[in-house]
């Protein structure tokens, strides 16, 4: 009889369970990344063709977003700004810096700098930039504190849920029509006090404003 | 080894559009793309190491990107943004910016507003400012911008058929001008379609005083001239007569389909059908009496339908006028016309008594197939009934004299003409058979022509010149009140096309050749004095010059035009050995201009609901007579030339007349029209242009021909789909619609609570839909407007006739033929069983819009396994592309029919090569032009998704988004009415289709939605449709011949289900009940 089944069978449940924990791991290791922010860039930092800091001029110099992304009230996309723009003031400031030759020979020339772009949702997703801005919805939301950054990267997922969670319960981010560029504001300096506050008054602009913030799928599919 | 592709510059002349936008940015990674093929090391075998070697190195390579989720093969790829280096002024990227046009047409213009998205023009709109039309397009139109983007246009300069630079043709064009300035016109002639552009007339006169022996001709295969000659004959005045269909309460059409191929469709249809509307049983209709041969959309459209051949039209009309007693002068004349006719005199007496009951407010019209003798007669007709200065205006014209074609032809074959200048049209297709053109163009030293499409005139010609879409160019053009409208560029000629206006200043040698210099040095000369540039921009920008309209003149009449054109008229009646045969403009083609338009050629024909094809109308009888059928080919003979097409049995057609639609079978056009349907022309001379009498017809053996129809039911047997009443029944019970519903099952009530009953409390709006029956006509612009908007796919004659059309919005046309005449066993049966049923003969026809109906409680989405189709808060019937596994329950499981499914790639593959799946690749130059039509907003679907009508879901966001853009920190975020609108419904020249918010009580929409004849289709099922119907009402005559007491589909609606009047109506009767619930659901 004992032929029938050799010694190594013995061994054979304890390969079949170190298989299946084996696949299971993979398994769980693929859903895992497919669910973290990683699969979704999250940090994804090019190297753009110059390196602007979003810090110097936003931080240090207080220029507001919509001096260079001025469309971005009236139009589903945020434009990045003409060469023309930058050149507004560094025709007069730092106008001979060599990290600004791009800039200044497609000013010239007319050939636009081919920026790396950063910020993406699949082309079956109409998002829309102005309705956002308008009804209180800060860019700090979904672009982070850009204003802090040496170099622009991503900082939120911008995933199908990322946009739900807030969707589903707009009170939690929503704030006054003058504090939508000012990405360090909070209702108040104590995070316990500011989400306090954020529920309270983010509760009532909601109501008063008739906020949609739809989660039916034509809202962002057509 | 080594192999590096040649490099491919970019050519000079031809294909100039962009490929992507890196192209345009010349960025240097793309120049090294353009010139390689493959990417930097790809393509190099520099280093002549062994095959082994490599395939070592590849095998570990992709093991890598095996393993390496994060590595670049799993990544998405790199895009780069390009902003302008300096942008501008007033351009926000992103948003679609709209500009004023028009098209230009044989006679006239359509005032448009064309939107533009990020330089490319993707969809065309009617003006709604202009003073004289309420924004609505036809389907011509609304297809044009198609054409646009036709891959098969003329791209190129060519010589004798060698591509030459632009350089080359502009210095041969200044040779040319040079030596026919010096020989002041002598041997120089032109031959351009006709046009009424004020800057091409002002060009002329300039030409005449500079090449005073230059000759000009014009030809149009379809010339709608015949009502303005024949004005100008009656009156002796240059006057060209404007119909206000809107004042007539009784009109006359002698074989002028004005609803559907006379110029000017879409301000006919317009001012016909403000006379349909009705709000509540008081209002009154007019009338439509129509006397045709082909059934037109005019005859659908008619209270009482004479069908005459073409030929005898004029002794219908002659008859008309002996009745009305209103022409004595001309009596012996008009008798001698109308003969021994054999046509119904109780039916033109009946007629007659009604136009002379109606003075003042009747309207006869001739169609433009009619001889200048019936046109003057309807003219005629028009001054004795007084209409002159009230449904008829006279409006002054200056023509230019210009030779015909056949004048031409005998120039050229007498040697006289050295140098021929074609300015557009396609002669050599299109010229009368007996003319020989192609072989008179021989006798020219030189031709040359400026054309759309390498065609078969281009062939002939030495010198072939791009012609600019009327999008790319600059020029004018008065509309049909006489307003002046601007026709400005929205894109610069994707191949540098020139247009007409450029090529006369050059070849006249005049100092401005710049178009839109030419325009607007006319301008300057209409408006005169002030501030001229303040006018041009106003002009440019609202697409027309305010308060420019024509002023009616006041004529008298000349006493012996009529007699001495009756005495000239020869009438010749058809019979089963000499045929008639009548040469139409055919619906979607035009006269073949269209050829290659693929969403034209794809639209069923309104009347007969064929595709990509066209074929041999017939009546039943004459059919019967003849032993033929529907799809055997048979061969035509007239005189001695012979063509063949295949047999289409046409319900309405007047016997011994067959119809035989112009544009198709071109024996040289592009990749879409080619092997479509059967040319008709060689069968046209030029005496007979528009019908001949004298066919004969004979059955080519065994040869059939499998034509593809969208609809092969012809009847509505008996059920309450479309709803109609005389206008006597809707007085007396104006809830006849209701009525008419079938009865529901018992139980009453749906099982389940409405599924969106819930929902709705939260939407800010509820979006509905009304369609009113009695305005539609049938048209079709709607279906083209949608398929413009919503990135409808054209999927090829095999397609179709598998029943894969497309179309989210489909037109349904059902005959209704007298119930006495109909056989118990008629029922069920399809179109190759009725095509030998006697009540085809007279029918009457009904046509409705199909489409999504939105409905609330929706079947499509219970079976959905996937909820890839389900319902939003505001009552919208959603269809999500990217949860859709194909299925197809859903299209299973819907009761209106309305979802279309993806069978194939339609987007990128080629229609000849659909089923080799992605081993065929549609051609890039093909490719590259078709995706820049495409509507940005909406998604292009793929294979294996359904899809169908969103209301335009993507319309809707925009105009709530707008509306919460302006609302802001407020909570003023419902969209107001009229802000916005479908695209069919903009399109719709009646203002039949009508969308708006039901939950708005004071929404044009839920006005609508309150009238009597408001209906649903298929109620009985309780699937709560969001799009509802108004009942069509007929306003027939009860003195006349053909007088029913119903309509013909009510007559068989109570045959079939009982009378809805009677107390309880149809659902009192116990055998009504049986047959409701028997043929509820099919």
């Amino acid at each position: 009889m004992s032929a029938i089944f050799p010694k190594w069978t013995n061994r054979l449940p304890l390969m079949i369970i170190t298989g299946l924990l084996l696949v299971g791991s993979a398994l769980v290791a693929g859903v895992w990344y497919y669910m973290s922010p990683s699969y979704a860039r999250v940090g994804y930092k090019p190297i753009q063709p110059v390196a602007f800091a979003h810090s110097t001029h936003v931080d240090q110099l207080g220029i507001d977003c919509r001096y260079c992304h001025d469309d971005v009230e009236r139009s589903w996309y945020s434009n990045i700004p003409a060469s023309s723009t930058c050149m507004n003031c560094h025709t007069q400031v730092l106008k001979d810096d060599p990290r600004l030759a791009l800039v200044r020979e497609s000013a010239q020339s007319g050939k636009p700098i081919p920026w790396v772009q950063i910020h993406r949702v699949p082309d079956y997703v109409y998002f829309n930039h102005s309705v956002h801005i308008n009804r209180g919805i800060s860019c700090v939301e979904c672009h982070g504190q850009i204003n802090k950054m040496d170099e622009v990267f991503q900082a939120k997922p911008l995933s199908m849920t990322f946009c739900l969670d807030c969707h589903r319960n707009p009170a939690a981010r929503i704030r006054p029509p003058d504090k939508i560029t000012d990405l360090n504001w909070r209702w108040s300096a104590d995070p316990i006090e500011a989400a306090r506050l954020q529920k309270l008054h983010g509760e009532k602009l909601v109501k008063d404003w008739k906020v949609e913030s739809l989660q039916t799928c034509s809202a962002c599919h057509r | 080894m080594k192999t590096i592709p040649p490099s491919s510059p970019e050519p000079e002349f031809g294909r100039k559009y962009w490929r992507s936008l890196d192209q345009l940015a010349e960025t240097p990674e793309f120049r090294q793309w353009v010139e390689r093929e493959f990417p930097a090391g790809a393509s190099e075998w520099a280093d002549p190491v062994s095959r082994r070697h490599f395939v070592k190195i590849m095998s570990a390579s992709f093991l890598l990107a095996g393993l390496g989720l994060g590595a670049t093969g799993c990544r998405r790829p790199e895009q780069r943004i390009l902003p302008f280096s300096k942008t501008p002024e007033d351009y926000v990227h992103g948003v679609s910016e709209f500009y004023a046009t028009a098209m230009p047409t044989r006679g006239g213009a359509v005032p448009l507003v064309v939107r533009s998205h990020e330089g490319r023009p993707i969809k065309i709109e009617g003006n709604g400012l202009h003073p004289d039309g309420n924004g609505s397009t036809d389907r011509y139109t609304q297809a044009s911008i198609l054409n646009l983007y036709d891959p098969d246009r003329a791209m190129a300069f060519k010589e004798k058929g060698n591509v030459r630079n632009p350089e080359a043709a502009f210095d041969f064009l200044a040779g040319l001008s040079k030596s026919v300035l010096a020989a002041k016109g002598q041997g120089l002639a032109f031959l351009s379609e006709s046009g009424n552009s004020p800057s091409r007339h002002r060009l002329r006169q300039a030409l005449i005083e500079k090449l005073p022996l230059a000759r000009w001709y014009e030809d149009e295969p379809v010339d709608m001239s015949a009502a303005q000659r024949a004005a100008t004959l009656a009156t002796g005045q240059s006057v060209k007569p404007h119909f206000l269909y809107d004042q007539a309460d009784v009109i006359l059409s002698l074989d002028c389909d004005f609803i559907g191929s006379e110029e000017d469709v879409h301000n006919n249809i317009r001012r016909f059908t403000q006379r349909r509307r009705l709000k509540n049983p008081a209002d009154g209709l007019n009338r439509l009496y129509v006397v045709e041969s082909l059934m037109t959309l005019t005859g659908i459209g008619a209270d009482h339908r004479l069908r005459v051949p073409s030929s005898t039209v004029a002794q219908a009309a002659a008859g008309i006028a002996i009745a009305a007693e209103l022409l004595h002068e001309q009596s012996q004349e008009l008798l001698r016309v109308a003969g021994n006719s054999g046509i119904d005199i109780k039916w033109l007496a009946g007629c007659a008594r009604d136009l002379v009951q109606n003075r003042g407010k009747s309207l006869v019209v001739a169609g433009h197939r009619q001889p200048l003798a019936v046109h003057l007669l309807a003219f005629t007709l028009n001054e004795a009934l007084g209409n002159l200065g009230k449904t008829v205006l006279l409006h002054e014209t200056a023509e230019l004299k210009a030779g015909s074609l056949a004048d031409l032809t005998r120039a050229l074959n007498a040697g006289q003409v050295e140098n021929l200048v074609v300015l557009g049209g396609n002669p050599v297709y299109t010229a009368p058979a007996d003319l020989d053109f192609a072989q008179a163009l021989g006798k020219a030293r030189q031709v040359v022509r400026l054309g759309y499409f390498e065609d078969e005139t281009s062939d002939h010609c030495t010198w072939h010149l791009p012609a600019a879409h009327y999008l790319e160019s600059w020029g004018d053009a008065l509309t049909s009140d006489g307003s002046l409208v601007p026709i400005q560029p929205l894109i610069a000629p994707l191949f540098g096309g020139l247009t007409d206006l450029e090529l006369m200043a050059r070849i006249g040698g005049l100092e401005v050749s710049n178009p839109h210099d030419i325009v607007r040095q006319t301008f300057g000369k209409v408006v005169g004095g002030g501030d001229f540039e303040e006018a041009w921009k106003r002009f440019l920008h609202d697409g027309f010059l305010g308060n420019s309209a024509a002023k009616p003149v006041v004529v008298r009449m000349q006493p012996n035009a009529l007699a001495a054109a009756l005495s000239q008229l020869k009438v010749e009646k058809p019979g089963k050995d000499h045929l008639e045969v009548v040469f139409h403009r055919d619906y979607s083609l035009d006269d073949g201009r269209y050829n290659n338009n693929g969403w034209l050629q794809e639209m069923p024909d309104p009347i007969t609901k064929m595709t990509w094809d066209n074929a041999v109308l017939i009546s039943r009888r004459t059919a019967v007579e003849l032993g033929v059928k529907n799809s055997d080919v048979v061969r035509l003979t007239l005189g001695d030339r012979q063509i063949e097409g295949p047999i289409w049995v046409q319900p309405g057609m007047a016997d011994y007349s067959l119809g035989l639609a112009l544009g198709y079978g071109r024996p040289k056009t592009g990749r879409v029209g080619r092997e479509a349907g059967f040319n008709v022309y060689p069968l046209r001379t030029s005496a007979s242009t528009s019908f001949a009498v004298g066919a004969s017809l004979a059955p080519v053996k065994g040869k059939t021909y499998k034509l593809a129809c969208t609809q092969d039911h012809w009847s509505l047997e008996g059920r309450p789909i479309v709803r109609e009443a005389n206008l006597s029944q809707y007085r007396e019970h104006p809830d006849f619609a209701q009525r008419m519903q079938l009865h529901e099952p018992e139980g009453g009530g749906s099982l389940y609570p409405n599924p969106l009953d819930q929902l709705a409390k939260t939407g800010l709006h509820q979006w509905g839909m009304s369609i009113d029956l009695n305005l539609c006509v049938g048209c079709s612009s709607c279906m083209i407007a949608c398929q413009s908007e919503n990135n409808v796919p054209i999927v090829g004659k095999g397609q179709v006739a598998r029943g894969r059309e497309m179309h989210w919005l489909r037109i349904d046309r059902y005959y209704a033929g007298n119930p006495k005449l109909r056989k118990k066993t008629d029922a069920y049966l399809d179109e190759s069983k009725q095509q030998f049923e006697e009540w085809v003969d007279d029918p009457q026809a009904v046509t409705q819009p199909m489409l999504c109906q939105h409905c609330e409680a929706a079947p499509c989405e219970s079976v959905c396994p996937v909820n890839a189709t389900v319902h939003d808060q505001e009552g919208l019937n959603l269809m999500v592309y990217n949860r859709c596994v194909g299925t197809r329950y859903c299209s299973n499981n819907c009761p209106y029919k309305v979802r279309r499914f993806n069978f194939f790639d339609y987007n990128k593959r080629p229609l000849n090569a659909l089923y080799m799946g992605p081993l065929a690749k549609r051609p890039e130059d093909e490719f590259d032009l078709i995706k820049l039509i495409k509507n940005p907003d909406v998604t292009v679907r793929m294979r294996g998704v359904m899809e169908k009508c969103t209301f335009c879901v993507q319309r809707i966001e925009q105009a709530k988004i707008a509306q919460k853009v302006k609302a802001g920190a407020s909570a003023d975020v419902i969209v107001p009415d009229k802000t916005f609108t479908t695209a069919c419904a903009q399109a719709c020249p009646a203002g039949a289709i009508v969308f708006g918010d039901v939950s708005d009580a004071n929404s044009q929409v839920s006005q609508l939605k309150k009238l009597d004849r408001d209906y649903a289709v298929l109620d009985f099922l309780y699937t709560r449709p969001r799009l509802t119907y108004l009942a069509k009402v007929r306003n027939p005559n009860a003195e006349m011949p053909d007088y029913h007491e119903a309509p013909l589909t009510f007559e068989y609606y109570k045959e079939q289900m009982g009378d809805p009047f009677k107390a309880g109506g149809a659902h009192g009767e116990k055998a009504a009940h049986g047959q409701a619930d028997r043929k509820g659901v099919h």
